[in-house]
């Protein structure tokens, strides 16, 4: 797994790229907060990953309820069809706000 | 000189009364040490005729139901052992009827006394003392001495007390003879049985190794049993199974169960029909069976490099087909049991049926399964096999079946009836598509998940089906490494994959201790934690998921997914 942080509008946006497994998870974990913790608000790039497993999911939801408890914007962005498909397995494709591309979640913000 | 009379009578006395106790020593001996009953008997009426100076003595038993009088052993001048006699008739009889010691001082003068006796003996009573046998109320009989031989011919009080005492001890001699004598029979019966059971044992086939594909387990309800199954090789490398049950049980069953067995396994190697086998073993068993015995019995035809079974039913229990897919066929008896009719069908073959396994196993049982009660006491009946059965299914066939029989054993209620499952076994190799034992770690999650995908695809599962059962594996070995494996995180994952009758199924073997099954169960959905979340993935991406319960020898887990290949 690879990551790179950028900002937008005041957004901290997270791009992951690879396998989010048991053992990269951890780090995605770490990224995700520290990210949250930066900045306003988190965009979460899903569009390069090739897989993620249960503790990959339970990272994004860990950094979802931080977001919630903090007041912050929490997204997914463009979704790969192999995360969707775990997400939908997790029934999570309708809890997390999901938007195609950074642009529209930046939009739907403003 | 006056004082001497009396110290002369006191000696007597002395001296009598070291006679009677040397007397009840010597006879107290004689039983004891007493071989042969009837002899000790008639040595002791000789030492009590001696002892109490007179001419005759005769024991009578009690017999047919306390309806009869019988001498058994007589001494004197004439025998009359055998006299048989109604109850209470007679002074002997009278003797038993009141439990009393009578002492008949003159005959001549006394009702009950039967002259028909004397006069078919010509022998002449004149004096009788009678002594009744019984122990704890029970009434054996009683000892009878004739004919006091001193001058007034008279039996004294002393000789009655003395009588009375010889009698008891007579009494239990005879007792304990008669206990000694059904317990030898008893044991020696037993003997038998055990001799029958180890006969039956033989005629068993012996236990093969784990890959033959048949397998089965006998367990007697009691010595004997009256069920019995068996198989060979035949040379054309089928193997052919039988299954029966005899009707009734105890010896005579065993001993049809052995004919049975034996007829079909002599037939068996030169019939390679299973409905031409019923037929002639029907035909065999009608013609020298005793009436109202008949045998259920199923005999099969297996070809281990097809998998294909040929199965003919004489009126026994459905044997099941559970399916590689958990599914469960029947195949009910379409003829009575044989011995029953020579008249069933024209050409004398039963029907047959046939079918493949196709990766699933055949089980054949008797009703001492179905209708047996396991673990907590409840019957099995037809839907708690069928659940035992898939319960079973992803052990080894040849433990499936001792697994079961252990179900049905290991309460301390005895069985039912006789125990007796067959199983025969798509044992063809797996056509394994994958095999890796690797360390159980993070690092290695990533070539398990590669090497999965690639196998899934390969076994023609779409691309959906394929990242389904890569999730649900890596998911699996996730748990292995995490909560099997735990803290100390050291260990090996064996990951084995196969395809088998239209579906993908995945074996995962640890070392670790073992795991409650319980706690790896899927949380609610609703219950957003991340903890669940592996389980319900596994579940929810795989068609069947469970633990292999008791795990393998050697392994510490073992779970077994299965998934339609779509």
């Amino acid at each position: 797994m690879k990551h790179e942080v950028a900002k937008e509008q005041g957004l901290a946006v997270v791009a992951f790229s690879g396998d989010i497994d048991f053992g990269s998870s951890p780090e995605a974990r770490r990224v995700l907060l520290d990210a949250l913790e930066n900045e306003g608000g988190l965009l979460v790039n899903l569009a390069a990953v090739a897989y993620i497993d249960s503790s990959g999911v339970a990272s994004l939801i860990e950094a979802f309820q931080s977001a919630k408890g903090s007041g912050s914007r929490f997204a997914l962005v463009a979704v790969s069809d192999a995360a969707m498909r775990v997400l939908r397995l997790a029934h999570l494709e309708r809890v997390f706000p999901i938007f195609d591309s950074v642009a529209d979640a930046v939009a739907d913000a403003g | 000189m006056e004082q001497q009379a009396p110290e002369t009578a006191v000696v007597e006395v002395r001296q009598e009364f070291s006679n009677y106790l040397e007397l009840l020593a010597v006879v107290g001996q004689d039983f004891a040490t007493s071989l042969d009953i009837d002899e000790t008997i008639r040595l002791t009426l000789e030492r009590i005729v001696n002892y109490l100076d007179a001419e005759a003595a005769s024991l009578f038993m009690l017999e047919n139901n306390d309806t009869e009088i019988v001498c058994r052993v007589s001494v004197g001048p004439c025998n009359i052992a055998g006299l048989r006699l109604k109850y209470g008739q007679g002074i002997v009889g009278q003797s038993i009827s009141q439990q009393a010691s009578l002492m008949v001082r003159d005959v001549s003068k006394d009702a009950n006394f039967l002259r028909s006796v004397d006069e078919k003996t010509g022998f002449t009573t004149r004096s009788i003392l009678c002594a009744p046998m019984s122990l704890n109320d029970v009434h054996l009989g009683a000892v009878e001495v004739i004919n006091k031989r001193n001058a007034e011919g008279l039996f004294a009080e002393r000789d009655r007390d003395a009588l009375r005492v010889l009698a008891a001890s007579a009494a239990l001699a005879i007792r304990n003879a008669t206990l000694t004598k059904t317990l030898i029979a008893q044991q020696r019966l037993q003997r038998e049985l055990e001799l029958v059971a180890e006969l039956q044992l033989s005629l068993l086939p012996d236990r093969r190794e784990a890959d033959f594909p048949v397998h089965g387990v006998n367990v007697p309800a009691r010595t004997v049993s009256g069920d019995f199954f068996d198989f060979f090789p035949l040379p054309d490398g089928r193997i052919c199974f039988d299954l029966g049950d005899v009707a009734g049980k105890g010896i005579q069953a065993a001993l049809l169960m052995a004919k049975a067995s034996s007829l079909v396994r002599c037939l068996g190697k030169s019939v390679h029909l299973p409905g031409e086998l019923l037929g002639m073993v029907n035909r065999e068993i009608c013609e020298t069976a005793s009436r109202g015995m008949f045998v259920t019995l199923v005999v099969g035809i297996y070809d281990p490099a097809s998998g294909h079974v040929i199965l003919a039913n004489a009126g026994h229990e459905p044997p099941l087909l559970l399916a590689a897919d958990g599914s469960v066929r029947d195949f009910p008896a379409a003829a009575p049991p044989v011995g029953v009719s020579t008249d069933l069908f024209a050409d004398n073959r039963f029907p047959e049926v046939s079918f493949d396994l196709d990766g699933g196993s055949l089980y054949i049982f008797t009703d001492g399964v179905t209708e047996g009660t396991i673990d907590d006491g409840e019957p099995l009946g037809g839907d708690g096999i069928r659940e035992l059965l898939r319960e079973v299914s992803p052990m080894p066939a040849v433990e499936r079946v001792d697994e079961i029989a252990a179900r049905f054993t290991r309460s301390d209620k005895p069985l039912h009836d006789d125990l007796t499952i067959l199983v025969v076994q798509d044992a063809r190799p797996d056509a394994h598509l994958l095999e890796l034992r690797l360390p159980a770690t993070a690092e290695t999650l990533r070539e398990i998940r590669d090497e999965v995908r690639t196998v899934s695809a390969q076994a023609g599962c779409g691309e959906e089906c394929t990242e389904e059962i890569v999730l649900a594996v890596n998911e699996a070995c996730m748990n292995i490494i995490q909560h099997a494996y735990g803290e100390e995180g050291k260990g090996e994952i064996i990951v084995e994959i196969r395809v088998n009758d239209g579906g993908l199924e995945v074996r995962l073997t640890d070392f670790a201790a073992p795991v409650d099954p319980e706690t790896v169960k899927p949380r609610p959905l609703e219950e957003l934690r991340p903890g669940g979340l592996g389980t319900r993935f596994m579940s929810e991406c795989m068609d069947e998921v469970r633990f292999v319960l008791p795990p393998p020898a050697g392994a510490g887990n073992q779970l077994w997914m299965r998934k339609r290949i779509a």
